[in-house]
């Protein structure tokens, strides 16, 4: 059986492959949602945790091979219309979802993008129509190594900002009702009052509870939180304080963003150097431009927000996640709007 | 003189104070510039929603009184208050110099006094200072010894001076924020100079033919008054005609012509402009000038051609072409492209033949009942003419420069500034640091700068004595 499955396999051409691909993605994408919010809901079994990065892993090589082959099978970097830019981002939220756990070490960013990623692969792999899917010649005005620079930087600084945007929302949720007093905002001072060992309002971020998993003991067993260390004496020295979950939450979404920020402003740009070498005019209100534009600002007003005095914590928090409509507006929206360069058509 | 000069002093000095302490602080608010970047992007916004640049009569059938689009948005409040063209509206343009102001506040008032504070960096002298930190940390019995070793290999910049220590690293993540603001400044004014300075004509130029740059579609008004002087001729313009009709590709050969002395020539095409002093010339647009051709023995005639409505909206040219000398008969020649085929039909629209560029045709042959004696023609050139797009935008080095720093800038700013102070005491040692942006990973790096202090100090406790023996 298994001999027969492999030269069933091999005697496939790209176009079956890219099928295979496309269904098996999104199977992934799937289980390893499903295996983060099992992990979620039983925070004591650490396999479902694992089960679900070892997804998003799959997922990621899964998509890369996908595109791959959609690259041999074109001869040119596919980008070409909704279905592989789907597929691109998607791609790129498994990346950064890798990033993001690096530095949080926190399953919540798991459970926040997997559902996205769920959502994007499926809406290319089962709602977009077939005639959709299929990689198709470029337009002349976009047969250019701008469209590269400019399509794949963008869509990246997409994916960063998405990621950080969602993981401002987890931090929304983990703090819900509580008044926020992180550690050392961008400024670089300290909000939070020195030495509370347990402070009462971060009681249950510091305690290893279902809210929290600083002890993410997979990753993180070798490093005890403050709370589970006993109080010692100046003598034997002073244990320095940790991050809680929300400030883990709420920097990593901050860096994440801080990462998608120069990447969206330098995608804007490529597009803009290359709309005036080729048209004259590098800026021209289209709707896509102006809703990247958008998309900058809200960002740009998300980093200010965090550098102004007593605005720290919930309320940048806010703008990002509405920062995560205002991206998806920019990136699917604009297709309601209007036709141009940038319409990668509809099917309605 | 005293006497009047006093009161205005005393009146620009008030004027000065107000400047400085109300006026600054203000537009260096972060939250006003928080509000500006929002309400741009709202306004930006709507623009995107209402359809931007239509005629009265569409808002007129789109946004009806009755029933009024949310109950409010009627055509006469779009067309009122400027709705139907947002980004050239006075209040938008206000609100992007407003926006400006504040960047150029925030960066005087703000960053760049900050930038100095960074750089006047101090020990930390006392053991309770370094409670202030985000980051600190109490070691008994340890030293400073390996310290700024460790602090090197990760990067720091490292002071030490006696039993006090201070090390930073990532001062571009302080200097990125302003490169931003000036670059976005420079951006601003680049496009405001580009539109006061700069022009947008439409040229079309049969081949052969010269002409100066004077149908403006757009100007700025320093533009209007120093127009260029040289002189554009259209050498050739033909097109590229892949084998199933589509068009290629479009080509003019162009000259610039200066006091009649042709001072560069180029050919353009369709993403390849030409620049002369500042202004571009694109490939835009085409069409058919006119013909030249022969009846018999007569010389040749060069006719203008027409464009012609078609119901399929495709381009058509057409021409009269007398085929008697008082032009009281004629045939109607018609051109659907550049590639030198022409259709001869005759006063009642009877089809008579086709006629290739460099061919000629018998009409006594082809029509002998209408055509008696010997009539043959000669299409001896179809002459077509290039649209060119010349665009000037002086403001360009100053947006381009302003792009290339922006980058520059928002790269730079993704660093994170993190300083580490440590303090020697009889006792022990405090350590302790903070960063302004990547407080995760610089808890792990602190994590470890601990974890290697106390494994080192471990390592010096083994007695020395042992070995020896």
């Amino acid at each position: 059986m298994a001999l027969l499955a492999i030269t069933a396999l091999a005697g496939m051409d790209l176009a079956q492959w890219q099928a295979l691909l496309n269904n098996v993605a999104f199977a992934i994408c799937l289980g390893a949602m499903l295996f983060y919010w099992g992990g979620a809901a039983f925070p004591q079994v650490q396999l479902l945790t694992e089960l679900g990065l070892a997804g998003m892993i799959g997922a990621n090589l899964t998509i890369a091979a996908l595109l791959t082959a959609r690259w041999i099978d074109a001869g040119y970097f596919p980008l070409s219309n909704l279905y592989e830019s789907l597929f691109f981002l998607a791609w790129g939220i498994t990346a950064l979802h890798l990033v993001a756990l690096h530095w949080s070490r926190s399953r919540w960013v798991g459970i926040m993008t997997a559902p996205v990623v769920t959502g994007i692969v499926a809406f290319a792999a089962l709602v977009l129509p077939e005639d959709m899917q299929v990689a198709q010649p470029l337009v002349p005005a976009l047969q250019s190594n701008w469209l590269m620079m400019h399509v794949t930087v963008m869509l990246l600084a997409y994916a960063a900002l998405l990621v950080g945007s969602l993981l401002s929302i987890s931090f929304l949720i983990v703090t819900r009702g509580q008044d926020v007093q992180l550690k050392g905002n961008s400024l670089g001072l300290q909000f939070r009052p020195p030495q509370p060992q347990t402070h009462p309002e971060w009681a249950e971020a510091t305690l290893p509870s279902p809210a929290s998993e600083l002890a993410y003991a997979g990753l993180r067993s070798s490093r005890p939180s403050s709370a589970e260390l006993p109080p010692q004496p100046a003598p034997e020295g002073i244990p320095w304080q940790r991050l809680s979950l929300a400030e883990i939450l709420d920097n990593t979404s901050y860096r994440l963003i801080g990462l998608g920020f120069p990447l969206l402003t330098i995608g804007i740009i490529a597009g803009a150097v290359w709309a005036n070498e080729a048209w004259g005019t590098y800026w021209s209100w289209d709707p896509k431009e102006t809703w990247a534009l958008i998309t900058w600002l809200v960002f740009a007003a998300y980093l200010h927000a965090r550098i102004t005095k007593g605005w720290q914590g919930r309320r940048p928090a806010l703008l990002a996640s509405i920062g995560f409509g205002v991206v998806w507006v920019c990136y699917l929206g604009v297709n309601f709007l209007g036709k141009g360069l940038h319409s990668y058509g509809w099917f309605f | 003189m005293i006497i009047y000069s006093l009161p205005l002093a005393r009146w620009v000095s008030s004027l000065q104070r107000y400047f400085r302490h109300e006026l600054m602080p203000l537009l260096a608010d972060l939250r006003l510039a928080i509000g500006l970047l929002l309400a741009i992007a709202v306004l930006s916004a709507i623009g995107t929603v209402i359809e931007q640049e239509e005629t009265a009569a569409f808002y007129q059938a789109h946004y009806p009184e009755h029933p009024a689009l949310f109950g409010f948005l009627t055509w006469r409040v779009i067309l009122g208050l400027g709705l139907d063209h947002v980004y050239r509206t006075p209040w938008f343009l206000a609100m992007l110099i407003l926006f400006g102001s504040s960047l150029a506040a925030c960066s005087l008032t703000r960053q760049w006094p900050m930038l100095k504070v960074a750089r006047r960096w101090s020990y930390l002298t006392r053991p309770q200072s370094f409670q202030n930190l985000p980051f600190w940390t109490y070691l008994p019995q340890q030293s400073l010894q390996g310290l700024p070793e460790q602090l090197r290999r990760q990067g720091y910049l490292v002071f030490q001076e006696g039993h006090r220590l201070y090390a930073r690293k990532g001062l571009i993540g302080r200097i990125g924020p302003i490169l931003v603001h000036v670059s976005m400044l420079l951006i601003l004014l680049g496009a405001i100079w580009g539109s006061i300075s700069g022009f947008k004509a439409q040229e079309l130029i049969p081949s052969g033919s010269v002409a100066s740059i004077q149908h403006l579609t757009g100007a700025g008004d320093l533009a209007r008054a120093h127009l260029p002087t040289w002189q554009i001729r259209a050498n050739r313009f033909w097109i590229d005609y892949a084998p199933d009709g589509r068009v290629k590709q479009f080509y003019s050969d162009l000259s610039i012509l200066d006091q009649g002395q042709e001072v560069k020539r180029q050919t353009i095409s369709v993403n390849h402009p030409l620049s002369y002093r500042g202004v571009t010339l694109y490939q835009a647009d085409w069409s058919i000038d006119s013909i030249r051709i022969r009846v018999n023995n007569s010389p040749t005639f060069q006719i203008p051609v027409l464009p012609v409505r078609t119901e399929t909206g495709n381009k058509l040219w057409g021409a009269f072409v007398p085929t008697q000398p008082d032009m009281s008969q004629g045939l109607t020649l018609l051109l659907p492209d550049l590639q030198g085929t022409a259709l001869l039909y005759d006063t009642e629209g009877q089809w008579m033949g086709s006629l290739r560029q460099g061919m000629s045709l018998a009409l006594n042959e082809v029509a002998p009942q209408r055509f008696p004696s010997p009539l043959t023609l000669y299409l001896d050139e179809v002459i077509g003419a290039t649209g060119l797009q010349i665009k000037s935008d002086p403001g360009i080095p100053a947006v381009y420069l302003g792009f290339a720093l922006l980058m520059v800038g928002v790269v730079m700013s993704y660093f994170s500034y993190s300083q580490i102070w440590a303090l020697q005491t009889e006792t022990g040692l405090y350590l302790g640091g903070k960063t302004n942006r990547a407080l995760v990973t610089f808890e792990r790096e602190f994590d470890r700068l601990v974890e290697q202090q106390k494994f080192a100090f471990s390592l010096s406790q083994i007695p020395v004595e042992a070995e020896m023996g």
